[in-house]
């Protein structure tokens, strides 16, 4: 493949990229569904991206409340602190950090398991034996990533959450009981549901990006690490697009 | 061992017709000819880089050529949607040059993955019955439960072998086979490629460069020059050419 540049070479991969992901829908309920590989897929995306999501939630939550106080408490409204908290973490603090985490952690190690498999032939291997790579790698990844990430957004918003009750009480006593309620008092359903919709968003952008840079490696070793860096770069920086998109959206359906 | 009589008059597995491949402005192949009838087994000699993978890449359709006709097994290669291509793939085996192990595998997982996605083996007994098989027959019994990595590369390339033996191919392409061992593992793999020939009728296109594949191996040889089928022939007929491009692969005999 020639080198392109510029603007041109940004339209191309994005066309390639809208036709990856448009290969996958025409696959995506394949009756030769691979579930194991599924399972295994959530597994690793989902089960063991919880320890890394969790600390980060936990850290985001406490940093979040012991920042919030002062500016809060110059105004009198410390008791706004838990709601506050909590709609910011809801909203858009967990969906997006959590998104970023995963697209880090998913993402490179994606671009680059499924790239080295491109530079040494295997995918080919399996094309050649009349198995569809794309159905077995790609479309299980894609899945992985989409149905899980809304469930490790909802931990990463209910660790926060109690991260924000510890932040509380290094200076104060709040119970939790009572902390819990003011949470839940303040926020409602057009907070949650949007927010959890865009995950899902963010889940499949990260899987797309990520299958797509693999399975699009060139130029041995170097191009692996190019996929497993570009992975992690195009699909942050889509959740940033998506998250854009989808505020326009709420705004409009009159959500915020 | 020598493979060097001509099978009877036999059906024709694969043909390929005025095949062109260009990268770019490189134009690899410029019209290659080739016939592959049953039973047998043909080698296309020639030098690094003349294209010799793009044409059995080109039979699988891992490549698409930028005009030709490839006919395997009385179908259109070019021609058929991505389901009938891959009911034909099952029929065709193909070797790696690399190996191509997936390496987060075990052996055994390595050759149940083609049984397995094409559901072939019905039972978990009827898996073990053909893992075992085809592992005797290339003599690795023991690998089983290893890693592609704890592997030797003359042990890779016949676990290759065997996960390619495992779907019952019709045809074999063998993109250089001993590329990469030494002479002594790289004769075993001959050896044991006519020895599976045999043993499971396959018909092949071995790619090399390597005299002892062109000795041992092949019925008939074609050699790729500049990207056309130049001469082909027996070993014997190569060995006494005038041709100055045959002569060239032969001049250290």
């Amino acid at each position: 493949m020639a080198e392109r540049s510029g603007f041109h070479a940004l339209a191309v991969e994005a066309g390639e990229l809208a036709g990856f992901a448009g290969r996958f829908f025409r696959n995506a309920f394949h009756a030769r569904f691979e579930w194991r590989e599924l399972v295994r897929q959530a597994a690793i995306n989902g089960y063991q991206s919880l320890p890394l999501v969790g600390i980060t939630a936990f850290i985001m939550g406490l940093v979040l409340t012991v920042q919030s106080r002062p500016t809060l408490a110059r105004f009198g409204a410390e008791s706004m602190l838990p709601a506050m908290v909590a709609i910011s973490v809801v909203r858009e603090i967990a969906p997006v950090i959590t998104a970023l985490i995963c697209a880090g952690k998913i993402g490179s190690s994606m671009g680059a398991e499924l790239g080295s498999m491109k530079v040494t032939e295997q995918i080919d291997a399996m094309e050649v034996s009349g198995t569809n790579p794309f159905r077995y790698l790609a479309v299980t990844r894609i899945w992985s990533t989409t149905l899980m990430l809304p469930v490790l957004v909802v931990l990463a918003d209910a660790i926060a959450i109690w991260a924000s009750w510890v932040g509380v009480n290094i200076r104060d006593t709040v119970s939790w009981p009572l902390f819990y309620r003011q949470v839940f008092d303040s926020l409602e359903y057009g907070d949650f549901l949007p927010a959890f919709a865009k995950s899902y968003l963010f889940g499949f952008a990260i899987g797309v990006v990520g299958c797509f840079k693999g399975f699009t490696t060139a130029k041995g070793t170097e191009g692996v690490g190019r996929s497993a860096h570009t992975a992690v770069v195009v699909a942050s920086l889509l959740i940033f697009i998506l998250d854009l998109i989808a505020v326009q959206i709420t705004d409009l359906l009159g959500l915020t | 061992m020598a493979a060097t009589d001509t099978p009877p008059v036999a059906e024709r597995v694969i043909a390929v017709r005025d095949l062109q491949v260009a990268f770019g402005t490189n134009k690899v192949l410029r019209g290659f000819d080739l016939d592959l009838y049953r039973g047998e087994n043909v080698m296309v000699l020639g030098k690094s880089g003349s294209g010799k993978s793009v044409l059995i890449k080109c039979i699988v359709r891992l490549l698409s050529p930028d005009a030709g006709r490839i006919e395997v097994l009385g179908q259109d290669v070019l021609a058929l949607d991505q389901e009938q291509l891959d009911h034909l793939r099952v029929r065709i085996g193909f070797l790696f040059q690399s190996s191509a192990l997936y390496d987060s595998m075990t052996v055994q997982e390595n050759l149940e993955f083609p049984l397995r996605r094409h559901w072939l083996a019905t039972s978990r007994a009827a898996t073990e019955a053909l893992v075992d098989e085809v592992l005797t027959a290339v003599g690795l019994a023991h690998t089983r439960a290893m890693y592609p990595s704890e592997l030797s590369g003359g042990m890779k390339r016949r676990i290759g072998l065997a996960r390619t033996l495992i779907l019952k191919p019709e045809i074999v392409l063998y993109d250089e086979p001993t590329t990469g061992l030494d002479p002594i593992t790289g004769r075993e793999i001959v050896e044991l490629i006519l020895q599976l020939q045999r043993q499971y009728n396959t018909s092949s296109i071995i790619i090399s460069h390597d005299l002892n594949v062109a000795k041992l191996a092949a019925n008939r040889i074609a050699l790729l020059h500049e990207g056309r089928n130049r001469v082909e022939g027996s070993y014997t007929d190569f060995l006494a050419s005038n041709d100055p491009v045959v002569k060239e692969f032969f001049i250290f005999m």
